[in-house]
């Protein structure tokens, strides 16, 4: 049982991460219609620079303060360089642009910082287990990890539902014509929103840091499934966004979990393991093909 | 000059180029130009059949490299099981693993459309974004599936020892090798050409333009988008069955979902729409890849801000160039 | 009593709050020139994507030729002889001339399904090609892009491809659109030459054209049918004159 909840809190976890992905990504593909394959670089450049930050400086907070700037920073010179030429452009073209900015970026990393991954320390203050419940201790770097994303979620939900900016947002996400007769400067608009997304990108990137190798090519294993998320929550909504990013995060750590166990009922031990672990690595792709059989547009499409 | 004759005089250029390389590398002792090329022709294959999706009938599949990838692990299943004498399938009939290329080819190109038929089944149900996103899952899942596939090593993958048999020819050989590539790459081209100009490629040409117009003609745009789908797969599929007796290996990178994005930058580069365009995006591709890594191992630092500079301002790449025209198909 | 083509009985369709199709009654009669009038945002073109199952009405029904159609798809009702032009042109730009057409003969005749045979040789489009392109007066264009025809040029394409095959039902979704006044004459010409051979629906905004070429008009507003009668009567009927006239003859 308490085991259960650990891979529940894991599933979570990796949940969070995917909602921090996906809320800046969807809203990309809701209110520019571009499909950008370059989303993953800003995780990995927020990964890059966090990660070097806290070496030199030994705060990970100082990390985390450098990250954010500098994936929204990066994210704004390119919408302004490569992504406004795009806005009215077939998909295709935004496919192959945006795969050239991946090629260009993880080529970037590896000339700056190498090819050997580099691995970042949970710092002090956050190492550790907490004891959730009697005899159920939990790493506390993950906690705080669940607790910054619901945080995030929380500022998202007030900046949308209560401030102009937030509605204006959410209106061009539903229908792009409204936000032209808003009267708003569109342009900036765009470059904000774009911005926004790729910090939240590299805010879960420099919390993966410590979980995970910072590494070349680390944002496009996160970015597909950041696109499972996004269509599974229906493109341009935030809500969908929350919605796949759990779903997403839940099927994955708890079929890798507990099929094998599962299996073991089943059939002989070797033939179990083999095939959980098939279907544990495939359950999200068979989700998302099942979710989109019953409904093409996603659970809470944005666009009616 | 006229723009159909220079684009005849272009083709047989390319094709007599192709035709007499393997000698004169062979002569000047250069037998390495002979695999690379060989190399070039299957991902030519593989490209052009991207370009039925992508130039022609506008579905943006993110997940081609999929098609590629089942297409060699059907010889590479196929190889193992007659290596090890082990039959591949007991129940609820026998099937023994095959070296015979007469068999395990064509077996791999029905494979892969089979596996297109399902994909683009689904896949075909959703549009635009959704649909370039669902190809790619599809692909990632498919990806997956082979990683945890221990019995046939996984992430390893699996080497094969020796190329298929053909009565008649030594695969062995990698002239002989090269050139049945070359003859399925002209094929290929063959068939596609007419494709594209029968009646079946102007309902898939309209589809791309305008495919509530073609409902409206009273044809169902989703079966022939799916047919197109199928020939596309079935067309990775072979270049997947060639690949893996050219490196005489396979292993799930080649379903690697930058493979796809890899053939749709050869399409790109060659010339979208084309079919003979992406053939020479091909040999582009790779010569590039073979060069330039000998000059600097950053070479995608410069590949990647040029590929953007060639979708802003120079669609009708290289074919556009060499021909004149851009999406022609005269 | 003379033979309906098409009879629609207590349509209704809505988008959230906005009721775009309310309980709308309409018969067609076979062989009239049938025109649909009505401000902007009465509601046309949710009609006539509902009669030709571009979308499906929330209730009531839709009888083609004695025949339900309410829910039956688009290609399946275009087989049944409902073809449309539609109010933006709707030819496909990267085809040749030809090619477009060759494309609608395939279709109407069900010989779209060949891979290998060029689609321009088959004897079903050499039978019937130079004709469906000199009954719109585009056999010199043949060859040509279809994207670098002229906007008055396209809109012939389109009706010609309508045309292929014979349809019994003809629904234009206003031809004229974007025009200059030269191609409206000619594709009034065009249109009126039409008459008795082919049902049509002409959804239209100018004026002179609908009341030139119809037998019949029905002024929609607010998605509701609040009369169907002759042109005579229509110019002359005071409500129609308030509700939408009146605005459109000053504007």
């Amino acid at each position: 049982m308490l085991l259960v909840v650990e891979q529940l809190l894991n599933g979570l976890q990796f949940g969070i991460t995917l909602f921090l992905m996906s809320a800046g990504l969807t809203l990309v593909f809701g209110i520019m219609q571009v499909i950008n394959l370059a989303h993953g670089s800003f995780y990995m450049i927020g990964a890059y620079v966090g990660a070097t930050v806290t070496v030199y400086t030994g705060s990970f907070l100082l990390g985390i303060a450098a990250a954010l700037p500098a994936s929204a920073v990066c994210g704004m010179v390119v919408e302004i360089i490569v992504l406004r030429k795009l806005y009215n452009r077939e998909h295709l073209d935004q496919v192959l642009a945006t795969f050239g900015l991946i090629m260009f970026f993880n080529e970037l990393t590896r000339i700056i910082w190498g090819r050997q991954p580099l691995f970042m320390d949970v710092p002090p203050w956050l190492s550790g287990n907490i004891e959730l419940l009697p005899g159920l201790f939990y790493p506390t770097y993950r906690l705080a990890v669940i607790g910054v994303g619901i945080l995030v979620a929380l500022v998202l939900w007030l900046i949308f539902s209560r401030t102009r900016i937030g509605m204006q947002i959410r209106a061009g996400a539903s229908n792009r014509d409204m936000i032209g007769a808003l009267g708003v400067n569109i342009k900036l608009l765009y470059t904000l929103v774009f911005g926004m997304g790729t910090a939240l990108a590299g805010l879960a990137g420099v919390m993966a840091g410590p979980i995970l190798a910072v590494e070349s090519g680390m944002g496009e294993s996160i970015l597909i499934l950041t696109f499972v998320v996004i269509v599974i929550g229906g493109i341009g909504s935030i809500r969908g966004a929350v919605a796949g990013a759990l779903l997403v995060g839940l099927v994955d750590t708890m079929g890798r979990a507990f099929l094998p166990a599962l299996f073991r009922f089943l059939f002989d031990s070797a033939t179990a393991d083999s095939a959980a672990a098939s279907l544990s690595s495939m359950a999200i792709y068979i989700l998302m093909a099942a979710i989109l059989v019953w409904k093409p547009k996603g659970l809470f499409p944005a666009h009616s | 000059m006229n723009p159909l004759f220079r684009k005849y005089v272009c083709i047989a250029a390319v094709a007599l180029l192709l035709a007499i390389l393997p000698i004169a590398a062979s002569m000047l002792g250069q037998e390495y130009y002979i695999s690379l090329f060989s190399r070039i022709l299957i991902y030519a294959i593989a490209a052009v059949s991207l370009d039925l999706l992508l130039g022609f009938s506008g579905m943006i599949s993110l997940g081609h490299a999929a098609f590629v990838g089942i297409g060699s692990y059907v010889v590479g299943i196929f190889f193992y099981h007659s290596a090890e004498m082990e039959p591949l399938l007991t129940h609820p009939f026998t099937v023994q693993g095959s070296e015979n290329g007469l068999i395990v080819i064509p077996l791999a190109v029905l494979v892969s459309a089979i596996f297109a038929l399902v994909i683009g089944a689904l896949s075909l149900r959703t549009k635009g974004m959704h649909f370039i996103m669902i190809t790619l899952a599809f692909a990632q899942m498919i990806y997956y599936f082979f990683v945890s596939l221990e019995k046939y090593g996984g992430d390893d993958g699996l080497s094969l020892y020796a190329r298929s048999t053909l009565p008649g020819l030594d695969l062995g050989n990698d002239l002989q090798f090269y050139y049945l590539c070359l003859l399925l790459l002209s094929l290929f081209l063959l068939f596609t050409t007419r494709l594209v100009a029968s009646p079946f490629g102007i309902v898939i040409r309209g589809c791309s333009n305008n495919e509530r117009r073609i409902n409206a003609l009273g044809i169902n745009a989703y079966g022939y988008k799916l047919a197109c789908f199928v020939i596309a797969g079935a067309g990775a599929g072979l270049a997947g069955a060639l690949l893996a007796n050219q490196t005489e290996y396979v292993s799930p990178g080649l379903m690697h979902w930058t493979l796809s994005g890899e053939l749709m930058v050869m399409v790109l580069l060659g010339g979208l729409g084309t079919l003979f365009g992406p053939v020479l995006g091909a040999a582009a591709f790779l010569l590039l890849e073979e060069f330039l890594a000998m000059y600097t191992e950053h070479w995608m630092l410069y590949l990647g801000p040029f590929l953007i500079l060639v979708v802003i301002f120079a669609k009708r790449g290289l074919y556009g160039v060499l021909v004149g025209g851009g999406k022609d198909h005269g | 009593m003379a033979e309906m083509l098409l009879e629609v009985a207590s349509l209704n369709k809505s988008y959230g709050a906005i009721q775009a199709t309310q309980d709308l009654h309409l018969n067609i009669e076979k062989g009239h020139i049938h025109a649909l009038i009505g401000p902007n945002g009465a509601g046309k073109t949710t009609l006539v994507n509902q009669l030709t199952g571009d979308i499906f009405p929330d209730s009531g029904r839709i009888i083609y030729k004695s025949c339900e159609i309410t829910r039956m798809s688009d290609y399946k009702r275009a087989r049944l002889g409902i073809a449309r032009s539609f109010q933006i042109t709707h030819i496909f730009e990267n085809l040749t001339v030809a090619e477009n057409m060759a494309l609608a003969i395939n279709a109407r005749n069900g010989h779209s399904f060949h891979f290998w045979r060029n689609s321009l040789k088959s004897s079903i489009v050499t039978a019937n090609l130079d004709n469906a392109l000199a009954r719109v007066d585009l056999g010199h264009r043949a060859r040509l892009k279809a994207s670098h025809l002229s906007h008055g040029e396209k809109r012939q394409l389109e009706v010609g491809m309508a045309l292929v095959g014979n349809p019994e039902l003809l629904i234009l979704d206003e031809p004229m659109a974007g025009m200059g006044s030269g191609g409206t004459v000619e594709l009034s010409k065009l249109i009126s030459s039409l008459k008795g051979s082919v049902t049509i629906l002409l959804v239209e905004h100018d004026m002179d054209v609908v009341f030139s070429l119809a037998d019949m008009v029905t002024v929609l507003v607010y998605g509701h049918n609040i009369l169907t009668d002759s042109p005579t009567n229509v110019r002359t009927n005071k409500e129609v004159q308030a509700a939408y006239l009146g605005e459109s003859v000053d504007a």
